[in-house]
């Protein structure tokens, strides 16, 4: 396959998490504890791309969240940032081939970001962060995880990743 | 797993890292107005269209609302009590929004919320209509239960509004008859789905019975952000004294900001609105 065919793949899969994102928000639930597909899309970009590039992606992609959710300007910005580089730095020492392995990378990933706005953002009182932390972040980013995994399984052949159950 | 160390970052990436957190921070130190002014620019431009897709999405989703609530009436033996139950309640509230509009004395507009996703979402949500509605910053945002918050930034199509969840969220407030004022403030939380409010400032010589009704004060006349008699929660317990000279009460909010999927925005002068929300005072 072409280096630039997979390209166009990756960036169809990434558009399509994006649109999900907005498209599939309404019929999700709680946003408490429903999936992030937009930082999904980050961490499935991050996985292949140099650590700069993802630093960028991530914060282009805080950028967006903090548009829309403005509480603490520069807080998504921050931790997308810093996700995004730490993911894809991860990535590349350790070359993750297990759908498990996988699964738990969307799980840090997701639960550090939430980690990173909070601490970043100041704007929560101490037992509001803690329920938020130990409670809603942690099912969040299971949904995500979940949903990463069927996205991988979906898409393996789309995205360049080496898949072993 | 495999170690592939020929994948390392190189100085190029640590600099592209180093520059987007320096602008990150630079963000999340600028001015509010500076901040307002690119979350309303990205908002208006970039996400606008993402936006309108989440608009239609939530239409989409009203709509099979609405023709599953024809379906049950037509044949609704065939329906199972409990989607039956939730359908009743979307009415309900679709209901409710309905009898509010008529009921409310002065210029409002009807807004979907567009929850996100983030761990800032409780705190602020989207609502689908923006300053192409006459929706302006500062403008009061209630349902028909009572208030939930207050327009923070608008764009032509879509608006911002920070939930009574928000650390930053005062309101005035008094109980029905006038008899006591005081300030409503989030309360810090006491579990993963119970925030409050509490009522702090009232003078300790005034007795606040639990299961008292408060509303917003309207101090501030036509001219003020809250418009006189807006529900806001009822007393459910006493909190701290302060050295013999005020009471805070807790309060228990009359909206859960999670549960809210409509709401209406008003433009209008800020009016007295008690006989709006008569009913719900008995």
């Amino acid at each position: 396959m072409s280096r630039r065919r997979e390209q166009y793949r990756l960036a169809i899969v990434l558009l399509l998490l994006a649109v999900l994102h907005f498209a599939l928000r309404p019929f999700l639930g709680d946003f408490r504890s429903s999936p992030d597909l937009l930082l999904l899309a980050l961490l499935v970009y991050a996985i292949r791309a140099q650590p700069g590039q993802a630093a960028v992606a991530g914060f282009l992609v805080g950028l967006v969240v903090d548009s829309l959710t403005p509480v603490a300007f520069g807080a998504a910005m921050l931790a997308h940032t810093a996700v995004g580089y730490l993911a894809a730095w991860g990535k590349a020492i350790f070359f993750a081939e297990n759908l498990v392995v996988n699964a738990g990378f969307f799980f840090i990933g997701s639960w550090l970001r939430d980690l990173l706005v909070l601490v970043a953002g100041r704007h929560m009182d101490q037992s509001a962060m803690v329920w938020q932390l130990f409670f809603w972040s942690p099912i969040k980013a299971l949904t995500t995880a979940l949903v990463g995994v069927v996205v991988l399984m979906l898409f393996r052949r789309w995205l360049p990743i080496r898949i072993t159950e | 797993m495999t170690f592939a160390p020929d994948r390392f970052s190189s100085r190029r990436d640590t600099l592209a890292f180093l520059v987007c957190l320096l602008l990150a921070v630079a963000a999340r130190v600028a001015p509010p107005a500076v901040q307002d002014t690119v979350s309303r620019a990205v908002s208006s431009t970039a996400l606008a269209p993402f936006l309108a897709v989440q608009h239609q999405a939530q239409l989409v989703k009203e709509s099979r609302s609405r023709v599953a609530a024809i379906s049950v009436l037509r044949d609704s033996a065939l329906v199972s009590a409990f989607a039956a139950h939730a359908l009743q309640e979307e009415n309900e509230r679709l209901r409710e929004i309905l009898q509010l509009t008529a009921r409310l004395p002065v210029r409002h507009v009807a807004a979907e919320v567009l929850h996100q996703s983030g761990p800032n979402s409780g705190l602020m949500v989207v609502l689908s209509a923006g300053s192409n509605e006459g929706v302006v910053a500062r403008a009061p945002v209630l349902v028909a239960g009572g208030l939930v918050g207050v327009v923070h930034s608008v764009t032509p199509r879509s608006s911002v509004a920070l939930l009574w969840t928000h650390s930053d969220f005062r309101v005035s407030a008094m109980t029905l008859d006038g008899s006591v004022f005081g300030i409503v403030a989030p309360r810090r939380a006491e579990g993963p789905n119970t925030m409050m409010l509490e009522l702090s400032g009232v003078p300790y010589q005034e007795r606040v019975p639990i299961g008292t009704v408060i509303y917003t004060s309207g101090l501030g006349g036509a001219r003020g952000v809250y418009p006189r008699g807006i529900p806001i929660g009822h007393i459910v317990a006493v909190g701290e004294e302060r050295e013999g000279w005020s009471r805070t009460y807790v309060v228990q909010p009359a909206v859960h900001p999670a549960a809210v999927s409509h709401v209406v925005v008003l433009t209008g002068p800020a009016i007295d609105l008690r006989e709006a929300f008569a009913e719900y005072a008995r």
